[in-house]
């Protein structure tokens, strides 16, 4: 969904204008940086363990209490397919709502806000399914690659089967 | 006429409906139950076919109606007891009452006689005289000696082009010239309250317009400054001057009928006027002094006003300036000393108002769930105190104490405020049941006991359809049809009994009927079909009835339409367990079903086992345990299958390694690590293998759900006292697994 | 236009469906109170005509409901009574009804009262 959202704008020249500009909270995992729309995001907190889930998918850190709410940590490096994260007291939570559901994502590090232009969003190119299926498309930010996360798609399928 | 016959037939159908509502309601009152509901309940019905009546003119209907609803009024707030002879003479009554109703479906006439005796009992005990006085002289009396202040009218259904109401022009158009007009002066300045009813002055002046020439000027006076401005306050009153042949006080007063009491008016008649008022018309005039902002709010848009006066009104009012003749015939009406009277009225009713207020749901949730998180505090607190502490500070302990006491205080009234009585969904039954027994052509009664146990909001709310789905269930695969059931040596009428109460910390509602149980060896086929259980799966009487619970099993869709939809009886088990409660089944094949919902009296707070599996705190409700061993002296065994299996007084039970189920890596040695059996649902039971005990509290249980989702064998989560998130343990849901995962 | 109608008496229902959708009005409906309140948190209507007797929320408490709301202040609500008493009609009107209709009543008569609420 939110990635037609983005190519509706194409038609509007390059220049980056608030009705059409984007504001990014970018984040690392190793080398790569993602990207969330910064209305999404609804706290940033240091990691701090979480409770496991059982009979969920390796990425499925646990859960967390948030101000008396339990929500669930998502382990970015691991929906990616690279292996579960050795989290440690730098490593951060990006907590942010996906539709009426709050959820968190582990990551390594928060790096910035960046605000880009909708033109400059293109798609995600084939050949990795990793990325074609968890990215809504890829805008480059001073000669950076950024993902952009679709966040959706990252918290689907999270149980086990059977 | 065929829409009059339509509605005719709704009509009867209706009143076949009500009549058995009357019934059923008597029943109950003569078992002695007196509640106002039920009053409240008969009286809507007999008003409601009252109503139906007058509709379509059954004028004999509607007087007998109307008499005995009379009566009803007077039982109903209390001024006739309903006495043992009042409740003979209302089942009477009702008789006469569906006589009636069946004499004018077949256009019979019962005569004016008809009833006369009852009636003039009602309108004896109406007048305060005891029952039984009126003697027999009142046979025969004629119906218009009663009095009945409603006129039964009969409808005309086809629509009146001719008579439909004349547009302004042609009331205009209409007026003899020459004839004298009066002129009339209303002063009509609204009260806040006229505005807060949706009443619109424009409207009241457009219908003024239909009674002749109407010019309306605007008072603007008490206008304050910007400053003092309020966005609701009233601030404009009318000048208006009506000038028509035919208009008179009591014509012009009816157009203000709805707002009587809601302003200040005054109507009156100047005499010798008959210079119609020039320019400007009525619509400009109502254009330039109603805002047109009027419609989004019970006050002026203030931008919208203040541009208005400010510009244009101060201008063109004077124009219209009304003729300040005040004559001395006849004399003003006025509203004022009524409005008086209505603002002292008004008091009173604050005053008896302040005793119930309406308050915010979530508001209530929010303090629900600080005390939960209050009660764990101060239980964490009194675990902390240990004996040594105990001794040194013992005013500490004695205010913990005290804490303790008010905590749970608090916490007993905070959840009362959130209680209601279960009445709210037995009551939509009964009608359930009658839809039911007229489809599958049984005849079922139902009954219910315990109404007024009370229980959480939410989980009454919960409720509904559960219940709907069991009786649903009663009526389609319990109760046999009505030859099946003579054949039985059974009572024609099947009975379903609906109950609540409560026991201990849980509400028991219970769905039980009389009729052939459960068929287990089709319960057992269609589960070996639908692969719910394997093929040599030997299962307890009890194990099989508890199926029609089980995922994917639903006899629904061969069976009827009624209890299916789609769905089967595994939802009412999956709505039931969401708000923290269990299912039970057990029928006896011949005599009948019985269902029992175990349902927390609140969803707040749950006393738990703290326990630990691998690094991971879990809970296990205190409910459902039975004892605690040690994993040392358990009598640990092989099922044949391989299944490991404990043995507690000669009983075999399924074991559940959590921290394999779980996938969780322990560590610890098995001697080290301990048992908890638990107690499923159907007495059952499982022994759950944990690391470590660490003790007892009670939490607040909080939804997995409401951020991810549910997960096979989790409760829910709950805060512990250090922050951390701990789980808790589905001991139904293991053990269900358990049974499926066997099976596949 | 679009008018609720909330009654209990499916003949009264049935009998306001065809005298308002014959003169024009769109017409929904709702059995007590309570689905009353449902239909209007989620439909927009241009008047509400509802009965005072009725099972699980009354007319009275409806109105009240719709008022305390503050989202429907100018909705104008007509209260539909047989009680000839004034007491149904006054506490009808205290709790912010804007009018009322007696019934039995007769179409035109209806759709005059109508119109004398509604613009």
């Amino acid at each position: 969904m939110d990635s037609l959202a983005y190519k509706d704008d194409m038609s509007n020249g390059s220049q980056v204008n608030v009705q059409n500009s984007l504001q990014l909270i970018a984040f690392s995992i190793g080398e790569q940086t993602y990207g969330v729309e910064i209305t999404t995001v609804r706290e940033i907190r240091a990691w701090n363990g979480a409770t496991p889930l059982p009979n969920t998918r390796e990425y499925v850190r646990g859960v967390i209490n948030l101000r008396g709410t339990i929500v669930p940590i998502f382990d970015l490096r691991a929906r990616f397919g690279e292996g579960q994260t050795s989290p440690t007291k730098n490593h951060v939570v990006v907590v942010m709502s996906v539709g009426e559901k709050w959820v968190g994502i582990l990551v390594d590090a928060v790096s910035d806000i960046l605000t880009v232009s909708k033109d400059d969003i293109h798609a995600v190119p084939e050949g990795n399914t990793m990325d074609t299926e968890l990215l809504n498309g890829i805008v480059t930010h001073e000669s950076r690659m950024v993902g952009l996360i679709d966040l959706h798609a990252v918290v689907s399928g999270a149980k086990m089967d059977g | 006429m065929s829409d009059l016959d339509d509605f005719k037939a709704t009509f009867f159908d209706e009143c076949s409906e009500l009549l058995g509502e009357l019934e059923e309601q008597f029943a109950a009152i003569e078992a002695g139950d007196r509640t106002a509901n039920r009053l409240n309940a008969v009286f809507r019905a007999v008003h409601s076919i009252k109503g139906g009546g007058g509709a379509f003119g059954f004028v004999e209907m509607v007087a007998f109606a109307h008499a005995y609803e009379t009566l009803l009024d007077h039982v109903r707030d209390g001024r006739i007891e309903l006495s043992d002879p009042v409740t003979v003479l209302c089942i009477r009554a009702n008789d006469l009452l569906a006589d009636f109703v069946k004499a004018a479906r077949t256009g019979a006439s019962l005569g004016p006689g008809y009833g006369a005796d009852e009636r003039a009992q009602f309108d004896a005990l109406t007048r305060g005289e005891p029952i039984g006085s009126h003697g027999g002289d009142a046979g025969g009396a004629p119906m218009d000696e009663f009095d009945i202040d409603f006129v039964p009218v009969m409808v005309d259904l086809a629509p009146s082009a001719a008579a439909a109401p004349a547009p302004a022009e042609d009331s205009f158009a209409n007026l003899p010239l020459t004839a004298e007009r009066g002129h009339w002066e209303i002063h009509f300045a609204p009260h806040s309250e006229l505005y807060s009813r949706a009443n619109d002055p424009l409207l009241l002046f457009r219908e003024l317009g239909n009674l002749g020439e109407l010019t309306v000027t605007a008072k603007l006076g008490e206008i304050p400054p910007l400053a003092d401005f309020e966005p609701y306050g009233i601030y404009c009153s009318w000048e208006l001057t009506l000038v028509s042949p035919t208009a008179t006080a009591a014509s012009i007063a009816e157009v203000f009928e709805f707002v009587e009491g809601n302003c200040d008016l005054s109507i009156a008649l100047l005499a010798g006027a008959n210079n119609p008022p020039a320019e400007p018309t009525l619509d400009e005039l109502a254009a330039l002094v109603m805002p047109p902002v009027a419609d989004d709010g019970p006050g002026l848009s203030f931008a919208d006003l203040a541009e208005t006066l400010k510009t244009e009104a101060p201008v063109r009012a004077p124009a219209a300036a009304p003729i300040l003749l005040r004559p001395a015939e006849p004399a003003p009406m006025s509203a004022a000393e009524e409005s008086d009277a209505d603002r002292r009225g008004g008091e009173a009713d604050r005053r008896t108002a302040v005793q119930s207020i309406r308050v915010d749901l979530d508001k209530v949730d929010r303090v629900v769930n600080m005390v939960g998180e209050l009660v764990i505090t101060q239980s964490m607190l009194t675990q902390q105190m240990d004996d040594t502490l105990r001794a040194r500070y013992q005013e500490l302990v004695r205010g913990l104490e005290v804490l303790a006491q008010t905590t749970r205080g608090l916490q007993d009234a905070v959840m009362a405020i959130r209680a209601q009585p279960v009445k709210s969904v037995f009551s939509r039954m009964p009608r359930l049941v009658r839809d039911l027994a007229q489809k599958t052509g049984k005849k079922i009664k139902l009954e219910t006991i315990g109404e007024a146990t009370e229980i959480d909001k939410t989980v009454i709310e919960q409720l509904s359809d559960p219940l709907t789905h069991m009786i649903r269930n009663s009526c389609d695969h319990g109760i046999e049809t009505p030859e099946a059931r003579r054949a039985l040596g059974k009572p024609e009428i099947g009975t379903i009994r609906l109950s609540a109460e409560q026991a201990g910390g849980n509400i028991l509602i219970a769905v039980e009927d009389d009729g052939g149980g459960i068929n287990r060896d089709r319960v057992l086929q269609v589960a070996r079909d639908r692969l719910v259980i394997g093929p040599d799966q030997q299962l307890t009487e009890e194990q099989i009835d508890n199926l029609i619970f089980a995922p994917g099993f639903s006899t629904a869709t061969e069976v009827s339409d009624i209890s299916g939809r789609g769905v089967g009886m595994d939802v009412v088990l999956s709505n039931i367990k969401k708000i923290g409660g269990s299912v039970h089944v057990r029928s006896r094949t011949g005599q009948g079903t019985r269902m029992t919902l175990r349902l927390p009296l609140t969803l707040a707070v749950l006393d738990v086992m703290l326990v630990r599996v691998g690094p991971s705190p879990y809970v296990v409700p205190l409910s459902s345990i039975v004892e605690t061993i040690q994993c040392s002296r358990a009598d640990f065994g092989r099922a044949p299958s391989g299944a490991k299996v404990l043995r507690v007084r000669g009983e075999y039970v399924q074991v559940v390694d959590l921290a394999e189920r779980f996938e969780l890596t322990g560590g610890a040695e098995l001697a080290n690590r301990f048992v908890v059996l638990c107690e499923a649902e159907g007495g059952t039971k499982v022994a759950l293998v944990v690391d470590d005990i660490i003790g007892q509290q009670q939490v607040v249980i909080k939804s997995l759900e409401e951020n991810f989702e549910s997960i096979d064998g989790i409760a829910g989560g709950t805060i512990l006292g250090d922050g951390n998130v701990a789980l808790i343990v589905d001991v139904q849901g293991l053990k269900a697994q358990k049974l499926h995962k066997n099976a596949a | 236009m679009r008018v609720l109608t909330v009654d209990d008496s499916r003949t009264i229902l049935a009998m306001l469906h065809h005298t308002l959708s014959n003169a024009g009005f769109e017409v929904l409906q709702a059995e007590d109170g309570q689905k009353g309140l449902d239909v209007l948190a989620t439909e927009a209507v241009d008047v509400v005509i509802t009965d005072i007797n009725m099972p699980v929320m009354d007319g009275i408490e409806f109105i009240k409901n719709v008022r305390a709301s503050g989202q429907h202040n100018s909705l104008p609500i007509l209260i539909l009574t047989t009680e000839t008493s004034q007491d149904k009609r006054d506490q009808g009107r205290a709790a912010g009804g804007t009018g009322w209709i007696v019934k039995p009543f007769d179409p035109e008569k209806l759709i005059s009262v109508i119109n004398r609420v509604v613009h």
